[in-house]
């Protein structure tokens, strides 16, 4: 179930533990600081709601704002994706226009899913997503409206 | 198939942790990855947990046993040295790690931790000032969580 590793190694890191690690990376800040993430309830042991946060890249309709979103692990994550939506409001191709939802159908990150995937490797996609030629120059709805 | 190239070491570790437990403490390997431990810790007695039984889960990294294994409470516990996420505050966990230890001594350490809180080295900043300037009432708040979290099967 949890084949598909291209290295040789047979460790599996389960669910938990991975998200343990996820969220000490996101709690430590990644990069430039233009995606982030971190748990949506500090209470929840099985740590299944999480936020993001994209700011919005260069040369594009989106520069400079701060999209949030919602990611959510369930307990077959990372085996399975984690379903992700936007809660501002967005104008994306891969985004669906009345919920929010990032699909997967337009989203190959999520359509063709790896288990070595994090949600740093999600926002980080969606935010080139942002930057790329079918994205760049959409109308957008006003800044601080949300889904 | 994820448990083929299991370390000797591992497998040796765990068929002692099966046939030999060590007294309120039982590790069991799960079916999936013999990395992964489900364990249960009874509370001991004399402490504030005595008639708990606390679930918590263990994995073996890949470094193993260069690295200290991976360990966290699952059951809901009022403790300074362990956080809401059950991460535990233990220093064979960090940077005392040694490959001499074992899975067993790491369970032995974190049984002796609840019988022994310590607020100075916390985790849990609110628990942990509770503890310091009450003692008494922070030792009934972790009995009633006992009672509330850790008494179920």
């Amino acid at each position: 179930m949890s084949a598909g590793n291209s290295g040789g190694s047979s460790v599996v890191v389960p669910r938990n533990f991975r998200l343990l690690e996820e969220l000490e990376r996101g709690e430590k800040g990644i990069g430039d600081g233009t995606v982030s993430y971190g748990m949506e309830d500090a209470d929840d042991i099985y740590m299944r709601s999480w936020t993001g946060t994209i700011i919005g890249p260069h040369n594009s309709v989106h520069e400079g704002r701060i999209y949030q979103l919602k990611l959510f692990c369930d307990k077959d994550y990372p085996d399975k994706p984690p379903s992700v939506r936007f809660h501002s409001r967005i104008n994306m191709t891969c985004v669906n226009h009345d919920t929010g939802v990032v699909e997967s159908k337009k989203f190959s990150m999520l359509s063709n899913w790896q288990r070595e995937y994090t949600m740093e490797h999600i926002l980080t996609q969606l935010k080139k997503e942002m930057a790329a030629p079918q994205n760049r120059k959409l109308v957008q709805p006003p800044e601080g409206t949300f889904f | 198939m994820a448990n083929s190239n299991l370390p000797r070491r591992i497998i040796k570790e765990t068929q002692r942790l099966l046939s030999e437990p060590a007294p309120g403490i039982s590790a069991s390997p799960s079916e999936e990855n013999m990395r992964y431990f489900n364990v249960m810790i009874l509370g001991p007695s004399q402490s504030p947990y005595e008639g708990g039984v606390f679930k918590l889960e263990l994995f073996l990294p890949e470094e193993y046993p260069m690295a200290a294994p991976k360990v966290r409470f699952l059951t809901k516990i009022y403790h300074p040295n362990i956080d809401k996420l059950g991460r535990i505050c233990l220093d064979i966990l960090k940077d005392k790690w040694s490959p001499a230890l074992q899975i067993r001594t790491v369970l032995l350490s974190i049984q002796a931790l609840l019988s022994a809180p310590n607020p100075d080295d916390p985790l849990s900043d609110n628990i942990a000032k509770h503890w310091k300037t009450n003692e008494a009432e922070a030792v009934e708040t972790a009995k009633e969580w006992t009672r509330l979290y850790a008494s179920g099967p």
